[in-house]
């Protein structure tokens, strides 16, 4: 299992657009993908379940990945959420 | 695939597609019922037909999600419900995303879930995140 802190950088924080991209890219992977804050955990790969997290900017969120696949999945999801979700950071 | 019609008062309905779309993507075979606040029910359950026998084309399945239990989009949608098609009033922003993901599944089950769903996703903010202080 690969373990490691993300950084949510973009204005709007985890919103509905940035978790469904948050779940596509989890969905290309065969991994489990766990997205947690504090002491709520939510499913990688739903919408619903990451929107729980309320993670706004500047939230530090702790994301599992566990899987044949873990390697990529972690690098790609990681990415994403450092990279805000393609929404740039201003 | 299951196919979704959303029938509502006023723009809801398209409006609520179309935040789905923006959230979750390209949603296809789903359309939007808008009832008029003027109709008599007859045009509506007349698009209600129009919009079934799109969306499942070749006697597919169709979930109908309507606004609330009985109002006249409820009502106009109440008979066409049969084997494969079944209706879930009450419509949120949670049931289209969840149903966005669920659309292969068997048409009862998918409708029992995208309830459950729409419920689970009702929150008092404050109790939600700071259930201490609840």
């Amino acid at each position: 299992m690969i373990e490691r802190e993300v950084l949510v950088r973009n204005r709007l924080g985890l919103h509905a657009r940035a978790a469904a991209r948050f779940v596509n890219t989890a969905a290309r992977f065969r991994s489990r993908v766990t997205l947690a804050r504090d002491s709520r955990r939510a499913d990688g790969k739903s919408i619903l379940g990451i929107l729980l997290l309320a993670a706004s900017r500047g939230s530090r969120l702790w994301l599992e990945v566990e899987g044949p696949d873990e390697s990529e999945a972690a690098a790609a999801l990681e990415a994403l959420v450092s990279g805000g979700f393609g929404e740039g950071a201003a | 695939m299951i196919g979704i019609v959303v029938v509502g008062h006023g723009r809801v309905p398209e409006e609520l597609l179309a935040a789905a779309r923006t959230i979750v993507g390209d949603l296809p075979a789903a359309v939007a019922v808008s009832v008029s606040w003027t109709d008599d029910g007859s045009e509506a359950r007349a698009a209600v037909e129009r919009a079934i026998a799109e969306v499942g084309a070749g006697g597919g399945p169709v979930l109908v999600l309507t606004d609330v239990f009985g109002g006249t989009p409820t009502n106009v949608s109440l008979p066409f419900l049969s084997e494969r098609v079944e209706i879930v009033t009450g419509v949120n922003l949670p049931m289209l995303i969840k149903l966005s993901a669920e659309r292969e599944r068997p048409l009862q089950e998918v409708a029992k879930l995208v309830r459950d769903r729409g419920r689970e996703a009702i929150y008092v903010a404050g109790e939600a995140l700071h259930p201490e202080q609840a």
